[in-house]
């Protein structure tokens, strides 16, 4: 099934966040005046964290939100789960309207429905291991056993069997932060929200738990909101990327979408230094068979052919063992464009 | 886009060029913009900070250009230095120094030409004996008259050489005043390029209010130290103590009133003191000495080890065979039953507190009171309302032990890092659960630290408790003091260390084991 045809799991929608005391006044001014951010803070001293903030994510989708520090991802994540409320907006969780739920209905809501990962992993340091991934379970008021039995569970899932009466403080940053994963596992969530999870891990441990995280979304098929300052990052593991910037969502599409066609200056200085080996396919670069001008030389009937779905990493493969232009193909198998050696490398630059 | 703009090249020079200050200088002196900028590129080159700079404005004004300048720590050090010299000067200068001196010179000479007439007549009476006895004393008169003369003519010249100390003085102080004037502005100009409500510019306004100050203190003074007869109106606070009388017999009414309407109150609260204290007094006093004794040593080693174990031992030895023992037990029960008090309302408020900062607003100047004032002081209210005995004792030590308690349990819920507090809400956590086993298990070394420190300031008051009859070790130390019994005194007063460095061994002890256990 197309994720387009899933439903949706997260909704927000004009969603705004002003901090200060005058938050509301401020907000009344923006709608009303339109005043921009800068006015905002001289007029009511008020600071817009978030501004107009529209996204759905679906049912096993992995949404992540690509800002710099300051863009208000990290605030955003937290109106999901009413951690921060919006001074105006509207959000939906499974078809919830989280704005109207009771104090206890929400903390119902966050307890069996979200599952959330920090930043600084934010365990309980006085806690065991077993503990600490037991603990959302524990406010729900299970049985001893039962929390051992799921916490078990739940580290054997990122790998950490063996660790459970450990202390946070005794285990390694990567490690910690699997604790933290497990933790947000552990109450079987629709909805996981990871707030930066790997962004305090060395390079490579960040790179291993990002491999083990998109191992465990496959099988598990949570619905992720995942929030990153790193656009590899959010190009690895993401279905869609949101990407902020001063509050402000400015561009949301795929990984591809936003490589090859980005919605402006800031964007495209974001995309400029990605590697686009794996993000563009064939199909983009191909020049359409009929018009495709042979050079000298140039027998397409000894050409490879490839189908117009292979990204850039295998067009390499297929053209360093050629001296032809390589020949694309459709579903049926119908020639229907050619990648000359210079329009691969022009696409390998530019991606398109 | 401010992450990737590229830093433009820079050329290296073959010389660091020279930063110039004169704008900013200009427009921070205000008047006399390039006389500053002068002085202070010599100030700011010279090596150690200080150098020969002299501001004739200063060294003429002192105080009046300090103040006009902005610069008020400086118009303090010159105006009262210069008070104190024109003072010096004053009493030389005008006051009468020895005149009372020359007065009573000139009586005895008056008595001296008395007693010469007497003699006069007399001889002419023929009474030669009473003649010469009239001469005699005319002659001590004159030994007497003389030596005034002297101490008159000493005093005056010690006003002239007081005169000359405070021109010498003065010269000092407006050689300074006109050479540290330049340095401190320097000082003033550096803080106000990172701060700008720093002072600045030359104002009229605020020179006129030191001109104020200055006149009238100077003249003030001057009245009071140079005149030999001040008006009452200086030396005197106009108003006599008619409203002291009023104020405090006000309030002894209503004292009064307070405690014959509430005394239901206050004997509920003695009441309830009184059963803990009688539970804990039993428990400690009634059951066997070897029992308790042999329980304590077992708890310090249980909780600090051996080397707290013998020195408990050895600490209840002394109390018991110097026959403090029951003493002792009182004492412990006494400020055990403070304590417990002082860490059951302290750590509840502690929280309140730490959640609620209007609540911490109001309570935190209430704590400081409570610390600050003397103990005697508040002794008065508590023998009002509860009279004297343990209970009130215990009210006093309270008063006394219950800061610590609430100041170091809201200290540690606050330094709860917020991130787990917030993934405990992000869970589902409610605010009691975050609480009980976020914020609380979190907060306990310092909470525990509250409790030490309360336990502590318990026991300091137990003498001062000792005076409105709270018995106990306390009580020992008091009659010692009374009758300046040294022995008595030391030997109780080493029992109640002794008391003390045992309690706070074991709970240390106890503590530092959470801290391990963790």
């Amino acid at each position: 099934m197309k994720h387009e045809e899933r439903e949706v799991v997260i909704e927000l929608k004009n969603a705004w966040k002003i901090f200060g005391e005058q938050a509301d006044q401020a907000m009344q001014a923006v709608k009303s005046e339109g005043i921009g951010k800068a006015e905002v803070l001289d007029k009511y001293g008020a600071v817009v964290g978030i501004a107009d903030c529209s996204f759905n994510v679906r049912r096993g989708e992995i949404f992540c939100i690509m800002g710099l520090s300051g863009s208000g991802k990290s605030t955003l994540v937290r109106h999901v789960n009413r951690l921060i409320e919006p001074t105006s907006g509207e959000i939906y969780l499974l078809g919830e309207d989280v704005m109207k739920l009771s104090t206890t209905a929400l903390r119902e809501m966050r307890a069996k429905r979200i599952g959330m990962v920090f930043q600084h992993m934010a365990l309980l340091p006085h806690r065991s291991v077993r503990d600490n991934v037991a603990y959302p379970l524990e406010i729900r008021g299970e049985s001893k056993s039962r929390r051992w039995d799921v916490s078990q569970h739940s580290l054997s899932l990122v790998g950490l069997d063996g660790f459970e009466d450990r202390f946070p403080r005794e285990l390694s940053g990567g490690m910690q932060q699997r604790v933290g994963l497990a933790r947000a596992l552990a109450s079987d969530p629709d909805v996981l929200l990871m707030d930066e999870p790997f962004s305090a891990l060395d390079p490579l441990i960040r790179r291993q738990l990002q491999d083990q995280f998109m191992a465990l979304s496959e099988q598990l098929h949570k619905t992720t909101l995942f929030i990153t300052h790193d656009l590899d990052e959010a190009i690895r593991l993401g279905t869609r990327i949101a990407i902020m910037k001063d509050g402000r969502i400015v561009q949301i599409g795929t990984p591809e979408e936003i490589v090859t066609n980005p919605a402006d200056d800031y964007v495209r200085d974001f995309v400029q230094n990605i590697s686009k080996l794996k993000l563009v396919f064939a199909h983009t670069i191909q020049v359409p068979i009929n018009e495709y001008k042979p050079q000298e030389g140039d027998d397409l009937s000894r050409s490879p052919r490839v189908s117009q779905d292979v990204d850039l990493d295998y067009l390499i493969d297929v053209a360093v063992k050629t001296n032809q232009p390589t020949v694309t193909t459709d579903d049926d198998g119908k020639d229907v464009g050619v990648v000359s050696k210079d329009r691969l490398l022009q696409g390998i630059r530019d991606g398109k | 886009m401010a992450e990737k703009e590229t830093l433009s090249t820079v050329e290296i020079l073959e010389e660091i060029p020279e930063v110039d200050i004169s704008d900013s200088v200009r427009d921070f002196a205000g008047q006399n913009g390039d006389y500053y900028v002068r002085e202070f590129k010599k100030i700011q080159s010279s090596q150690s900070g200080y150098c020969w700079t002299f501001n004739i404005a200063s060294a003429a004004f002192g105080p009046l250009w300090a103040t006009a300048r902005g610069l008020w720590g400086l118009f303090w050090i010159f105006a009262v230095c210069e008070m104190v010299l024109l003072v010096m000067l004053g009493s030389g200068l005008w006051s009468d120094l020895g005149a009372d001196k020359f007065e009573r010179a000139e009586r005895l000479q008056a008595n001296y030409e008395t007693m010469l007439e007497r003699a006069a007549t007399a001889r002419e009476a023929g009474d030669e004996e009473g003649a010469q006895s009239f001469e005699k004393r005319s002659e001590n008169l004159v030994r007497a008259r003389e030596k005034a003369l002297a101490e008159g003519a000493a005093l005056q010249a010690g006003g002239t050489n007081l005169m000359i100390i405070a021109i010498v003085g003065l010269i000092i102080l407006k050689v300074f005043e006109g050479c540290s004037a330049n340095i401190a502005y320097e000082r003033q100009y550096s803080r106000w390029r990172g701060d700008r409500t720093v002072r600045s510019d030359f104002n009229w306004a605020i020179g006129a209010l030191g001109v104020a100050i200055v006149s009238f203190v100077y003249i003030v003074t001057l009245l009071r130290f140079t005149t030999s007869n001040p008006s009452e109106l200086i030396t005197d606070f106009p108003i006599g103590n008619q409203y002291y009388l009023a104020i405090a017999s006000w309030i002894d009414y209503w004292f009064d009133l307070a405690s014959s309407n509430f005394a239901f109150l206050f004997q509920g609260v003695s009441r309830g003191i009184r059963i803990i204290l009688d539970g804990v007094e039993t428990l400690l006093v009634g059951t066997p000495w070897p029992v308790v004794m042999a329980i304590i040593v077992i708890f310090a080693y249980r909780s600090a080890g051996a080397r707290v174990a013998v020195f408990t031992a050895a600490a209840l030895a002394y109390i018991a065979v110097l026959g403090y023992w029951e003493k002792s037990m009182a004492t412990v029960a006494l400020l055990g039953t403070a304590s417990f008090l002082c860490v059951a309302i302290g750590i509840p408020l502690g929280v309140l507190f730490a959640r609620n900062q209007r609540a911490f607003n109001f309570g935190r100047p209430v704590l400081d009171l409570m610390q600050t004032l003397p103990s005697f002081v508040y002794l008065i209210p508590i023998i009002a309302f509860f009279g004297t005995g343990k209970p009130p004792g215990i009210l006093a030590s309270m008063i006394f032990g219950l800061p610590p308690i609430v100041r170091l349990t809201t200290l540690g819920l606050r330094q709860v890092p917020k991130d787990v507090v917030e993934a405990a809400r992000a869970f589902g956590a409610t605010n009691t659960q975050i609480l009980r086993n976020i914020e609380i298990p979190l907060a306990t070394p310092s909470i525990m630290a509250g409790v030490n420190q309360t336990i502590l300031m318990c026991l300091s008051m137990v003498v001062i408790a000792a005076l409105i009859d709270a018995k106990g070790l306390g009580y020992d130390v008091l009659v010692a003091l009374q009758y300046a019994a040294k022995g008595q005194g030391i030997l109780a007063g080493v029992a109640i260390l002794f008391c003390a460095i045992v309690i706070d061994r074991v709970i240390q002890g106890k503590f530092k084991d959470t801290e391990k256990g963790g």
